[in-house]
């Protein structure tokens, strides 16, 4: 640091006034706070060559960006403290540069770090310091009413920037290079647009919402500006820069006379304007190299950029397993021409019940597989995965376990709930891999057209991993490939029914993706072999029902 | 359903100083009573299962309706281009149609019933085509004069319909080489194809078919 001090007085030719700028300091000293940013801010202004600072001001580069581009260490314009007033006026007082007339938005960061923009309001918005958008932001997410233990931030800004940068950043290059300065003050220390402003905010972000930042947070604020002009191509923009040359190409200009630069309005697209600046030092050489002029193809800014604040929590999960008493109830919402088939929803009651818990915006229902309406799911339950967006506060174990009786405590009886946890993204992993050697245990209600006899029950129970060939059921054939599938039934055993001789329940355990209905009734004769084949007389299916779907992780 | 082996065989660790030692014994307790609760458990749960399983016998018919008649609804065409040709349409609410030989054909008034089903008539073999994916590509076209096969009797033979308009899904191929399944189950194995027509298809010739009401009146079957 007091190195470059050092050098800056080294090659200082414009004249500092260390008294008035102390006075400035005084002037604008408020608390302890305040003060020690302000003597560092002037030693770092100091530290740049003021000719520079004062052709990159008249060119419209807004102060941060002037002092970012020479990236020093301390990040001292950063400070979340540090208005746009003050540090305009240190620099101002420093370089002796006067701005002319209003404010306009900085050339490179179209107003960013000048804190300046379009709202969804259309309104423009000028926030004075870092702190003032900290506090915008930070009330947006109280409104929200947002619970959370950190949160990570994510700025996106328009493409641009970047090439306003480098082209900013050649030019100074090209017009500069030869200066001792140059040398060790290399431009490649440039601190990213983005950067600035999340370091800026960051800090004060973290004191007004009592948690800490990180990359990795599932509580995210994302911050998208938008620009008119950067829908432009830019390879128009270059090309606009060959053909039209506009400025004195010889003579030395004063910094603050009005340099040509052309005003254009943000609608504009098709012609580019070159802004032509000289700079004013002793040092310059009298002759007149071809590059001498920081010719910088970037648009006057008129217009800031929109800035749209986002803040949402990613999803987060819920898993357990679901039971389904009626025959009435399909899996999912089911319309047809507007009329619900079924009297519910298992996915609704259970989404229902759970997202206002979490004060979530939406949720979406995942199964392990699936059920007809018409067939109840039973034992052991079936393995479902809950996604809510953007919940504005994660359940504790004891609310899971309130909801999860509540569910079950409904009067209708119509679902249940079992081993609900909010569980991580792992969630997606430990479906999918119960899903690959499903098995699944049924019961069915089977009549068959002669009374049933002993040999039955015993010729049944002895079948074990019977292959059965299954063509796309009739009932299903409008939609799915007509296919022929192999599925293995692993075994099967009937338990008879008193008082009947031609009911009986045939309990069966079957590979997943078995139509159980077919396997019974035999769909005309296209899955062979069937209960009806097996027995040698008609089978039909009254009822059915799942018992138990296997599947460890859940 | 599932019982769960109890491990009876844990032995405490005999070097271990005297309070480890009741610390075991106290941990294998719980853990056996552990055990013990989650087997009586999944016992209560089982039997819980069970009487939601076990049907109330008395709700039940005593002669459920078939599949055919739970999940279709039937049209018949009688003496369909030809008299004695009497057919039946089985429509599923998805709008497939299953076509086939009514127990009235004439077909049947033969003593042996069906002995041979021949699928290659008209332009081409019925049972050759292939029909792919979801769309039902390959499927052909046809109207429901379009002829799907030929069903032989010792006597005579007799040409099968579409009787309506629409796309080949599949034929019963399994005629073939069974064809006395026309015999025995006519109105279910013994089916011909599998059509799907479009919706202003069926529209058109449902009101030229008969109820199974209708069709009974009009062959007077009982």
């Amino acid at each position: 640091m007091s190195n470059e001090v050092e050098s800056a007085q080294v090659n200082d030719a414009t004249e500092v006034n260390q008294l008035s700028s102390s006075a400035a300091v005084e002037s604008h000293a408020g608390s302890c706070d305040e003060e020690m940013p302000l003597l560092l801010l002037n030693d770092v202004v100091r530290s740049i060559p003021n000719h520079v600072v004062k052709a990159l001001l008249s060119i419209g580069v807004c102060s941060r960006c002037v002092l970012r581009i020479f990236g020093t260490e301390d990040r001292i314009y950063c400070h979340p403290l540090l208005s746009q007033s003050m540090l305009r006026s240190i620099i101002e007082e420093v370089t002796g540069f006067k701005s002319e007339g209003s404010a306009q938005f900085c050339s490179v960061c179209l107003g960013i770090l000048q804190f300046s923009y379009c709202n969804d309001k259309e309104t423009m918005v000028k926030m004075e310091s870092p702190n003032d958008m900290a506090l915008t932001i930070a009330e947006l997410v109280k409104k929200e009413g947002h619970q959370i233990d950190g949160f990570s931030l994510e700025v996106s800004v328009p493409q641009l920037i970047m090439e306003n940068e480098s082209s900013l950043l050649s030019a100074m290059r090209k017009r500069y290079e030869s200066e001792p300065w140059f040398q060790e003050r290399l431009l490649s220390k440039c601190v990213p647009v983005k950067d600035v402003l999340k370091f800026a905010i960051t800090k004060p972000l973290e004191t007004l919402l009592d948690v800490k930042s990180s990359s990795a947070g599932c509580f995210r604020i994302r911050l998208t500006y938008t620009h008119k002009m950067a829908s432009d191509n830019s390879v128009e923009r270059n090309q606009g820069f060959k053909r039209r040359k506009i400025g004195k190409e010889n003579g030395l200009h004063n910094v603050n006379d009005e340099s040509v630069i052309s005003n254009k309005v943000c609608s504009d697209y098709s012609t580019n304007e070159t802004i032509s600046v000289t700079g004013s030092s002793s040092n310059i050489l009298q002759d007149q190299e071809p590059y001498e002029h920081l010719r910088i193809p970037i648009d006057k800014v008129s217009e800031p950029c929109h800035l749209v604040y986002l803040c949402y929590r990613t999803h987060i999960y819920l898993c357990g397993r679901y039971l389904k008493y009626s025959r009435n109830v399909s899996q999912t919402r089911w319309i047809i021409d507007e009329e619900r088939m079924g009297e519910a929803s298992v996915e609704e009651i259970i989404g229902s019940n759970i997202l206002p818990m979490c004060r979530g915006d939406n949720y979406k229902f995942h199964a392990a597989g699936r059920e007809d309406i018409d067939v109840r799911m039973l034992g052991s339950g079936r393995p479902f995965l809950l996604e809510i967006h953007n919940a504005r506060q994660v359940p504790s174990e004891e609310t899971v376990n309130e909801i999860e009786s509540k569910i079950n405590g409904l009067e209708n009886k119509l679902v249940g709930v079992k081993n609900l946890k909010v569980v991580g993204s792992q969630g997606w992993t430990l479906m999918r891999e119960g899903e690959a050697e499903k098995q699944k245990q049924y019961c069915a209600l089977v009549w068959i057209s002669r009374p049933l006899e002993d040999e039955d029950v015993q010729s049944i129970s002895l079948l074990n991993d019977m292959q059965i060939l299954q063509k796309t059921p009739i009932r299903v054939l409008h939609r799915r490939s007509p296919l022929e599938r192999e599925k293995i039934i692993h075994w099967m055993k009937i338990e008879r029914i008193a008082g009947s001789s031609q009911y009986f329940l045939l309990h069966l355990c079957t590979q997943a993706g078995t139509y159980i209905k077919e396997f019974v009734h035999g769909d005309l004769g296209r899955t062979q072999p069937s209960v009806g084949s097996i027995l040698g007389c008609r089978a039909e299916i009254l009822r059915l029902d799942v018992t138990d779907v296997k599947m460890d992780s859940f | 359903m599932s019982d769960i082996m109890v491990d009876q065989t844990h032995k405490p660790e005999e070097t271990a100083v005297p309070n480890n030692l009741q610390q075991h014994h106290k941990q294998d307790e719980e853990h056996h009573q552990q055990q013990q609760s989650v087997r009586e458990n999944a016992e209560y749960e089982d039997k819980e299962l069970h009487k939601l399983l076990v049907p109330d016998i008395t709700l039940l018919p005593l002669t459920p309706p078939s599949a055919v008649e739970s999940n279709f609804a039937s049209y018949f065409a009688p003496d369909f281009m030809n008299p004695g040709n009497d057919q039946y349409i089985y429509r599923h609410p998805n709008g497939l149609c299953v076509v086939g030989l009514a127990s009235t054909h004439s077909a049947f008034k033969d003593k042996v019933g069906v002995s041979a089903v021949d699928f290659n008539v008209g332009k081409s073999d019925r049972s050759g085509m292939k029909v792919t994916g979801k769309r039902k590509k390959n499927a052909q076209h046809f109207e429901s004069n379009t002829a799907l096969c030929k069903v032989c009797t010792n006597d005579a033979s007799y040409i099968i319909r579409c009787c309506v308009k629409g796309s080949l899904l599949e034929v019963n191929e399994r005629l073939i080489k069974q064809p006395e399944l026309l015999n025995s189950s006519a109105d279910r194995e013994g089916y011909i194809a599998i059509i799907m027509p479009k919706p202003a298809d069926w529209h058109k010739v449902k009101a030229s078919l008969l109820s199974l009401e209708e069709f009974k009146k009009l062959r007077a079957l009982c």
